[in-house]
């Protein structure tokens, strides 16, 4: 049986480390509700962003526009990936989740460049032999639509120098306010056949939709835009999530510092009593002995 | 009464309308277009600047930046990066980026510095406008 001085120790460590978990359980809480209210800001417009751009496609017939470009004649695909992790762990597998679903779909092909947002994703493609960008590894601290755009200008600019063929992004949706899940979103080249899974939406119009200007200018001028959004969603949505995550596993962790300090305790009672009751007999053992 | 159409204006931050509207105005990228219910198909790309619609004969007035429209016969959806009633719009500050815009214009920086420094003089200049301050 473990003394009582090294119970003692143990549930001070524990205790302390309960501090440091309640203490970021409350600065994620905190900041989680300020991310929700962001969320729930954008929510729309990154739900009607999307059904909006599907309608669209529906009513456009063939278009032959550089962002729906296929690179059909490139044999080996140049591939862009966006991971949006976090900058710090101890969030469940927050972090693990994308990494992990990102390095499912980077390991099909090898010439893939990365805009890293997040240090956590850097830290781990650093080991790996793969290409990256880390412009942009501190937005996601403080998601703003300045960022967003940079970001998209940079992969538009990429893709538009045909130094990408496609672009992806890795990020993390969130489903209700306990389950999030990571999610790979297709950005470039926009894809009619995909776009369209729509299908429940009743198609009302069935007619072609005009464009004003004309065709070319209203998509050079609209998918940057929606790229921009989209991106701006994700960050929004991701940031949103680490907190949620990070909420979580700090809660368990306490209430599991909770319950090991009970069981310590319970042992060391135990300890005390039997120490007490050694000492007792003793010392009756030692009073008989003196008659 | 005319006939009405569904309208849905967002931003990034916020619904800004949803609801029935007779009119709307859109600045685009050549110039203004007006839309009325049952409008042809159309999408179209929408630039800073000043958007009007019209609710129960009432005209509102309202700055947008870029952004794009689609638009049905019975509903109109808007996306835009902001939207602004003039009685939200910070005069100073929109007059202090307007400046800033025009100094950085003049500086010819590279390329995609000149495309932001324009865009953001446009929408200062659409949210001057809406106030009804513009120089």
């Amino acid at each position: 049986m473990a003394s009582m001085r090294e119970i003692r120790s143990r549930i001070k460590s524990i205790k302390d480390t309960m501090k440091i978990t309640n203490a970021m359980y409350l600065i994620s809480s905190s900041k989680l509700r300020k991310a929700k209210k962001q969320l729930s800001d954008i929510e729309p417009y990154f739900e009607k962003i999307q059904s909006t751009m599907v309608d669209i496609l529906q009513h456009t017939s063939e278009l032959d526009n550089k962002y729906f470009d296929e690179r059909s004649d490139s044999l080996k695909k140049k591939k862009g990936y966006i991971i949006i992790t976090g900058d710090k762990g101890m969030a469940g597998a927050y972090n693990h989740n994308v990494i992990k679903l990102a390095e499912s779909v980077l390991s099909e092909d090898d010439e893939n460049l990365l805009f890293l947002i997040g240090n956590m994703g850097k830290q781990y493609f650093k080991q790996k032999n793969v290409r990256m960008n880390e412009d942009f590894l501190g937005i996601i601290q403080e998601p703003t639509v300045f960022r967003a755009r940079a970001v998209a200008e940079a992969a538009i600019g990429l893709f538009e120098a045909r130094k990408l063929d496609e672009v992806y992004m890795v990020y993390t949706k969130m489903l209700s306010s306990v389950k999030i899940e990571p999610q790979l979103l297709k950005l470039l080249p926009l894809e009619k056949t995909k776009l369209s899974n729509y299908d429940e939406l009743k198609t009302k119009y069935e007619q072609i939709a005009t464009y004003e200007p004309s065709p070319n200018k209203v998509f050079n001028h609209l998918v940057p835009n929606y790229i921009k959004g989209l991106i701006f969603g994700a960050l929004i949505e991701s940031h949103a999530s680490e907190h949620q995550a990070r909420m979580m596993a700090m809660d368990s962790a306490t209430n599991s510092a909770k319950e090991m300090i009970k069981s310590l305790e319970l042992a060391y009672n135990r300890a005390r009593q039997a120490a007490i009751t050694q000492e007792i007999s003793e010392i009756v053992g030692g009073a008989q002995s003196l008659k | 009464m005319s006939s009405t159409f569904y309208l849905e204006i967002l931003s990034h931050n916020r619904v800004f309308y949803t609801g029935n509207a007779e009119n709307l105005i859109l600045p685009v990228l050549d110039g203004e277009m007006g839309v009325l219910a049952k409008h042809e198909p159309m999408v179209s790309a929408i630039c800073a600047g000043e958007m009007r619609f019209k609710v129960n004969g009432e005209w509102k007035i309202a700055a947008v930046g870029d952004g794009f429209a689609e638009i049905m016969p019975e509903y109109v959806v808007i996306l835009v990066d902001t939207v602004e009633l003039p009685e939200e719009i910070d005069v100073r500050r929109a007059q202090e980026a307007k400046q800033r815009a025009e100094e950085k214009l003049k500086q010819k920086e590279n390329l995609i510095e000149y495309y932001h420094a324009r865009a953001a003089l446009a929408r200062a200049m659409a949210r001057l406008k809406v106030t009804g301050k513009h120089i």
